[in-house]
């Protein structure tokens, strides 16, 4: 390829068209799911989160689990080839597995409910910022980036004041957080529909405001949207560990990962392995979730490709 | 019918009375001192200049231009499909009678459905997330008509297209071809029973072989049921097909407005000959003599003084620079805004008498 | 001047054929294409989209996407290019070739100045010094008719319209003093006018340099006049390859006959019925034997569904096309040539 010819590998548009009919005639009626690429680590990330909501959501019933708060064995031992010591057990004799898989299923909780809380105000402020630009756009737009420039912890710090510690406020307080970043991309992906053919053509067909926002608009935000959630969920899993870490989370004896890796400070000289179990709950989770993120943004990529 | 206003500032003289004419009291849709400007980066652009035209009922009237010409905007203005950010639009709207400005919410979505639009790319004018025969009933969803009847007008619609229900079923956008798309619009535009549709560049993106399809159907749903067309293209031999009366844009202006017979085979401006003579013709016996002229900057947001076009106009002259010139009665019928317009046949075509 | 060297074809293409593996199978792309361009000459490759136009000369310059597998011989002035290494195939490719593309908002690099833009090219392969560069620069801006060349060569793509980009990757081709210039849509987007303008230029500037040229174009109005020879391409084939004249006047592929009676023109009167092609664009996974215009073609038989009809050439030699029931031009020679290749 001569180094000097710019290169244009991009078939014209008439032939792309012809092309696709060829490709698309071997198509089925609905669109095929298409699973992870293959790689390895991808189809780990997978597997580690479906097994951890699964055993966080129904941890009474794995058999043979103790509770998280039964007090079963000696004090601070390290892990072993059993289903209660996997992780060894802390301090006071509880098994740190239990304890991480309670933990998860509170974080789970807190952060499915924070996450649920951004994207539906987020993509609300977005949209209407998108959609009516003007004085809505320059309200979201100041909003969003005066929670961007605001330290997360602070902000929480001020409401925990307020609300006092408890699950709820936890929720409450990681929810305002990404309200900014869902709204800035919701905001984005209606700007770049607002000219397109076919919000044109609703229009004329009489669509009111509402209808080309939640029919025609909407499901065009849905990709990025998707794509987006695991990494900032994983952000709020990481937020949420600090806080508990900093004792600003829900109170002990509730077990949470941050609480836990806490609680082990004062022994880490003497048994370092009591935070293991709690780290690698919390380095899993965030790693699982940014390579689910990865894949669902690649998978985005390639549909708007397929255009 | 209504009082037309008397907007345009008329020359004087015997082309007073003429120039009423080519804007007639019956017709379908009158346009008057049509303007759009814009505002983009704190200049003020202005898309559209005192256009004024009309369209009557089951006629088809063609719009050319170039690029910076207006007639986007134009079709987009008629439908009240331009952004409502940072753009003006003046002028005068009147659709059977009723002046479009002044309607309610509810009566402007009622007359939604009898002025209707098909764009120039037609896979990207359907949303690619959401189904064909939704696609297609969705006007007919929106004005709230009852499923049963929905079903039977979409099937009416995909007809006279050449489709039926059963090829789009289930499919979505990307698993057709652009021919098929274009059927496709035009069934979604068909649905809701218009009376005129604005064809905005329908064709130009198609193949020749898929062009000659989808023209012909035009014409033939175009005669069945009796509709109005304005059909938007850059591409004069289309224009030529398939319209009864042809206004050739210029910089936002008209410049000239008439029968296609006049406008192919006696064009008066300058423009319009240098348009015409552009246009590559597959012709065997054809030889150009290329003329390498250099080119020039053009500024979209000051347009030179008096006409617009006489920077590029081999018969420009003084006045031209001093005088914007008006609409006037040409000897065939239309209407030219030239200060030294043509009056020979233009060379190479054969006129009615020849041929 | 040596009469010899100046008969050797710049360009020679023997069945060139393409294919790239895909999901669905292989699928080819062009199949055993072969023409030549004598120097100073011009040819028009046509066809609609899919037929294979633009991977033609995408091939043939070398740039091809990814995972494009060729086979055929490409000869360029006489020198088989498969001879020749990569690295030796791409000089030798940048300085004889020049190539024009179709979309000049995004042929050129929008960070990077238009003079610098045109003067890689020579730099690279004339070996020029700075200096030498930046005044050929400019002799060539100013020669495609750019005004105030001098001022513009410091100016940045987005200050120009796409007239005067497309003028501007015209200038980036030639800086090399090419042979062969290959114009790939190169008016496609742009204004009915301002095509005029750049294709009277191609032109004006084809004759000054005593160049060869290629113009590829789905509009058959644009090599009309403009072009000595025409190539018509469908699905990938050769339909039909012969002196533009000849071929607009007599037709002899169903095909070319089909696409020209398909176009509106402007001395037919308003709401003429036009001439429609039935059917769809072949399908390139799946091609069918025979010719890929039969299941189309309202002359088909069935010898055309069976096989892939072979090139016939016209009594002069000149004119080739691959049918097994052309148009008739009422010419006996045409007749008697034809009789002879279908026993």
């Amino acid at each position: 390829m001569s180094r000097l010819q710019p290169t244009q590998t991009d078939l014209v548009p008439g032939e792309a068209v012809a092309l696709s009919e060829t490709l698309n005639a071997a198509m089925p009626k609905t669109a095929r799911f298409r699973m992870p690429s293959g790689h390895p680590m991808e189809w780990f990330a997978f597997v580690f989160l479906a097994v951890l909501i699964v055993s966080s959501v129904f941890v009474e019933f794995i058999p043979g689990l103790v509770r998280a708060s039964f007090p079963y064995g000696d004090f601070s031992q390290g892990p072993e080839w059993s289903l209660n010591g996997l992780f060894g057990t802390d301090a006071l004799g509880r098994s740190i597995l239990s304890r991480v898989l309670y933990g998860a299923r509170t974080t789970l909780a807190i952060v499915s409910v924070a996450t649920l809380i951004s994207l539906v105000i987020g993509m609300i402020l977005g949209m209407l910022a998108g959609f009516y630009r003007g004085p809505v756009e320059r309200i979201v737009d100041l909003y969003a980036n005066s929670m961007a420039s605001l330290p997360p912890i602070l902000v929480i710090l001020a409401l925990i004041s307020v609300t006092g510690n408890s699950v709820f406020t936890m929720m409450l307080a990681l929810g305002l957080l990404d309200i900014g970043t869902y709204a800035r991309i919701a905001k984005g992906g209606v700007i770049a529909q607002n000219d397109r053919d076919y919000v044109l053509a609703a229009r004329a067909m009489g669509a009111s405001d509402m209808r080309l926002l939640l029919r025609e608009i909407l499901p065009n935000l849905v990709p990025a949207l998707t794509a987006i959630v695991p990494p900032l969920m994983a952000g709020l899993i990481i937020t949420e560990g600090s806080l508990s870490f900093l004792g600003y989370g829900i109170p002990a004896p509730a077990p949470s990962w941050g609480g836990m890796i806490a609680s082990s400070t004062d022994l880490l000289s003497r048994f370092p392995l009591l935070i293991f179990g709690p780290i690698v709950a919390i380095v899993l989770t965030v790693y699982s979730l940014n390579t689910v993120g990865d894949c669902l943004a690649r998978r985005m990529n390639h549909r708007g490709r397929e255009l | 019918m209504n009082d037309e206003p008397s907007g345009q500032a008329i020359d004087a003289g015997a082309a007073t009375h003429a120039f009423d004419t080519f804007l007639r009291d019956d017709a379908l849709l009158k346009v008057r001192d049509l303007s759009v400007r814009y505002r983009r980066g704190g200049k003020i652009f202005v898309a559209v200049d005192g256009v004024s035209f009309d369209v009557a009922p089951g006629e088809t009237l063609g719009l050319v231009g170039e690029s910076g010409s207006g007639k986007t905007t134009i079709g987009r203005a008629l439908l009240k499909l331009l952004p409502k950010a940072d753009t003006r639009v003046d002028g005068h709207v009147e659709y059977d009678g009723l002046n479009v400005a002044d309607l309610s919410a509810s009566d402007l979505r009622a007359i939604r459905s009898k002025l209707q639009m098909i764009f120039q790319d037609p896979i990207s004018s359907f949303n690619p997330r959401r189904k064909v025969q939704d696609i297609v009933g969705e006007g007919l969803e929106i004005q709230g008509i009852r499923k049963a009847e929905r079903l039977e007008r979409v099937d009416r619609a995909l007809n006279d297209v050449g489709m039926s229900r059963t090829m789009v079923e289930g499919r979505r956008p990307h698993q057709f071809s652009g021919g098929q798309c274009q059927r496709i619009a035009i069934a979604r535009a068909l649905a809701v029973g218009p009376e005129l549709i604005v064809c905005d560049e329908p064709v130009a993106s198609l193949d020749v072989s898929v062009q000659a399809h989808v023209i012909n159907l035009l014409q033939d749903i175009r005669q069945k049921r009796n509709l109005a067309l304005i059909f938007i293209s850059h591409d004069l031999a289309v224009v030529r097909n398939v319209s009864d009366r042809v206004a050739v844009l210029y910089m936002g202006k008209i410049v000239e407005i008439g029968t296609g017979d006049a406008i192919y085979q006696r064009p008066a401006h300058p423009y319009t000959r240098m348009l015409l003579e552009a246009v590559p013709v597959p012709d065997a016996s054809r030889k150009i003599v290329p003329s390498a002229t250099p080119t020039q900057a053009l500024s979209r947001s000051a347009p030179p003084s008096g006409c617009r076009f006489r920077r590029r106009c081999p018969r420009a002259q003084a006045v031209c620079a001093a005088q914007e010139p008006k609409l006037a009665a040409m000897p065939y019928g239309q209407f030219a805004a030239c200060h030294f317009p043509h009056d020979e046949p233009a060379p190479g075509m054969k006129t009615a008498e020849q041929a | 001047m040596n009469e010899a060297a100046n008969t050797t074809p710049v360009l020679d293409c023997h069945e060139l054929s393409c294919h790239f593996r895909s999901p669905f199978g292989p699928i080819r792309v062009l199949h055993d294409v072969s023409f030549s361009i004598p120097p100073r000459t011009t040819l028009g490759i046509v066809g609609e989209s899919g037929a294979g136009k633009s991977m033609l000369v995408k091939t043939i310059m070398g740039i091809a996407p990814e995972g494009m597998k060729t086979s055929g011989r490409i000869l360029a002035d006489g020198i088989d290019l498969s001879t020749l290494n990569e690295a030796k195939r791409r000089a030798f490719l940048g300085r004889k070739f020049g190539m024009v593309f179709q979309n000049p908002m995004t042929s050129l690099n929008p960070f990077v100045r238009v003079g610098r833009q045109i003067e890689e090219a020579s730099r690279f392969h004339l070996r020029l010094g700075k200096a030498q560069a930046k005044a050929l620069a400019i002799e060539l801006l100013a020669s495609v008719g750019i005004p105030d060349a001098a001022e513009c060569y410091g100016h940045y793509p987005h200050q120009f319209s796409g007239g005067m980009k497309q003028r501007i990757m015209i200038a980036t081709a030639l800086a090399c003093q090419p042979d062969l210039l290959i114009a790939d849509e190169a008016t496609t987007a742009l204004d009915v006018t301002v095509q005029k303008e750049i294709l009277d230029l191609l032109q004006v500037i084809q004759q000054q340099r005593q160049m060869s040229m290629i113009l590829v174009t789905h509009n058959l109005g644009i090599v009309a006049g403009r072009t000595d020879d025409i190539l018509v391409l469908y699905g990938g084939h050769v339909v039909e390859y012969g002196p533009t004249n000849t071929v607009f006047s007599h037709p002899r592929h169903r095909y070319t006959e089909a696409l020209l009676s398909a176009m509106p023109r402007m001395d037919q009167p308003a709401h003429t019925k036009l001439h429609t092609i039935p059917g769809r664009p072949p399908d390139l996974a799946n091609p069918a034997p025979g010719c890929p215009f039969a299941p189309r073609c309202p002359a088909a038989e069935a010898c055309c569904h069976a096989s892939m009809p072979p090139m016939t050439t016209s009594a002069d030699g000149k004119h080739r096309f691959a049918c097994y029931v052309p148009v008739q031009t009422g010419d006996a020679a045409d007749t008697a040539v034809e009789r002879r290749a279908l026993s």
